[in-house]
């Protein structure tokens, strides 16, 4: 994913979650500014760093994360859009069950 | 004259599921079809098992908006077709809506449209609701409430998937449309013959319905803002747990703008095979594999519907999902080498 890439992406969640922010390409990756006032950065990791795909970086706190779905969630929290209540797992359908 | 029976009822509610079944019974096999689908890409009438002569996709707007002279072009072309023998002589129409369709405006095109008048008469109008997630969709979206309200009669369809659920939705039916039986059927069981009992708006005749209509508000389709279907079309296969991945991705970061997802798909581990996926809300239902492709396109098609999602989250939800998917792949396939996931 290039960092034009991932900014749409974040931009995309962004506008789904009802947050309004704006996203830039950053130095390896993507900056925004949480609703909050706090600057968050997202960054790829390294391959020696695997399983760890993705960083979501705050101001003294650095979380890893091994998955896009799994950074989404992440920054989702960081954003203060956490599903919480409203979460909506897949669910499978099992007729008779 | 052909009657014209109508199945409405909102996204998911089982409209496709009720078709195929009634299409296996002998008394339906005289019988055309016509399918409208919200979106470009239209999947419906490729999992609706009917002749390819007399199955007819509408995938050219909405139903009851821009494609509403569609409807009536096309009932004109299938018997004109019929009558030159160039289709098989059937004895009857379904319309199938789209899941977003008001009825009203397609009732009125029946109604007032003189050449089709002529020829053809409204059997009846039936709404299917989904027991488990139809009451949710008459609080939300007044193309539900609208269904319901012009419909002859009711199916709760999925009823086994909601027990308990039925009373208090029959009652909420009741209330929006009081004359209109409601029958309770899974998998789209519906006796045949009570389908083809005429609905009181057929009874009444094509004059005394377009008044009602008038009444009602029958030009102007009512819809919920911010509705859309997307399409991602793919020639590649998809991987399995990309595709699982991106479903519950979908799932969890649209909730419920999520309406509908549906689609075949060719997996990288069964590339011969076809799947049908589909999910409605955040409920995905079991996938099935298709006997074969449904038409002579060979591309995976994922069709989203949904309510402000913006328009290309789904594709570049997919495509950083793959990319991790393939990486992982490639990674179980040579311990200790490995692709960066962002490139640079």
């Amino acid at each position: 994913m290039t960092p034009p890439e991932l900014r749409a992406l974040v931009s995309d969640s962004l506008a789904l979650w009802g947050v309004a922010a704006a996203v830039s390409v950053a130095k390896d990756g993507v900056a925004l500014l949480a609703p909050d006032g706090t600057p968050l950065r997202v960054r790829p990791a390294g391959v020696e760093e695997r399983p760890v795909r993705w960083w979501l970086e705050r101001p003294g706190q650095r979380r890893p994360c091994t998955s896009v779905l799994g950074l989404l969630r992440g920054l989702r929290n960081a954003v203060g859009a956490g599903e919480a209540a409203n979460a909506r797992r897949l669910r499978v359908a099992i007729p008779g069950a | 004259m052909i009657p014209v029976l109508v199945v409405t009822g909102f996204l998911g509610a089982g409209k496709t599921t009720l078709l195929r079944r009634l299409l296996r019974d002998p008394e339906w096999a005289d019988t055309a079809v016509v399918v409208n689908e919200f979106g470009e890409v239209a999947l419906d009438h490729a999992l609706v098992a009917a002749s390819d002569d007399t199955l007819v996709s509408l995938s050219t707007g909405c139903l009851c908006c821009a494609a509403r002279g569609d409807l009536a072009e096309t009932l004109l072309d299938l018997r004109r077709r019929r009558d030159a023998g160039e289709v098989p002589r059937y004895a009857r129409v379904v319309v199938e809506t789209s899941g977003l369709a008001d009825p009203a405006p397609i009732l009125h095109a029946l109604a007032t449209d003189a050449a089709v008048a002529e020829t053809h008469r409204l059997l009846s109008v039936v709404a299917l609701v989904d027991a488990a997630r139809g009451a949710a969709a008459l609080d939300r979206h007044p193309e539900a409430r609208r269904q319901a309200m012009l419909a002859d009669r009711f199916v709760l369809t999925k009823t086994d998937l909601a027990p308990g659920a039925e009373a208090a939705l029959a009652a909420r039916l009741g209330a929006l449309n009081p004359a209109a039986p409601v029958l309770a059927a899974a998998h789209g069981a519906v006796p045949p013959k009570w389908l083809l009992t005429p609905g009181t708006h057929g009874e009444a005749g094509p004059e005394a319905l377009a008044a009602w209509l008038d009444a009602v508000g029958g030009h102007a389709a009512e819809h919920s803002p911010g509705l859309a279907a997307v399409a991602i079309e793919r020639e590649a296969p998809l991987a399995a747990a990309a595709l699982a991945l991106w479903m519950q991705g979908l799932a969890e970061h649209a909730g419920e703008r999520l309406l509908r997802l549906k689609g075949v798909v060719r997996l990288v581990e069964a590339p011969d095979r076809v799947l049908a996926v589909h999910a409605i809300g955040h409920v995905a239902h079991p996938p099935q594999w298709l006997e074969g492709w449904p038409s002579g396109d060979r591309r995976s098609r994922l069709v989203v519907i949904g309510q402000n999602i913006p328009r290309h989250f789904p594709a570049r939800l997919l495509a950083a999902v793959e990319a991790e998917v393939a990486e992982e792949a490639g990674r179980a396939a040579s311990p200790g080498s490995g692709q960066p996931a962002f490139g640079r």
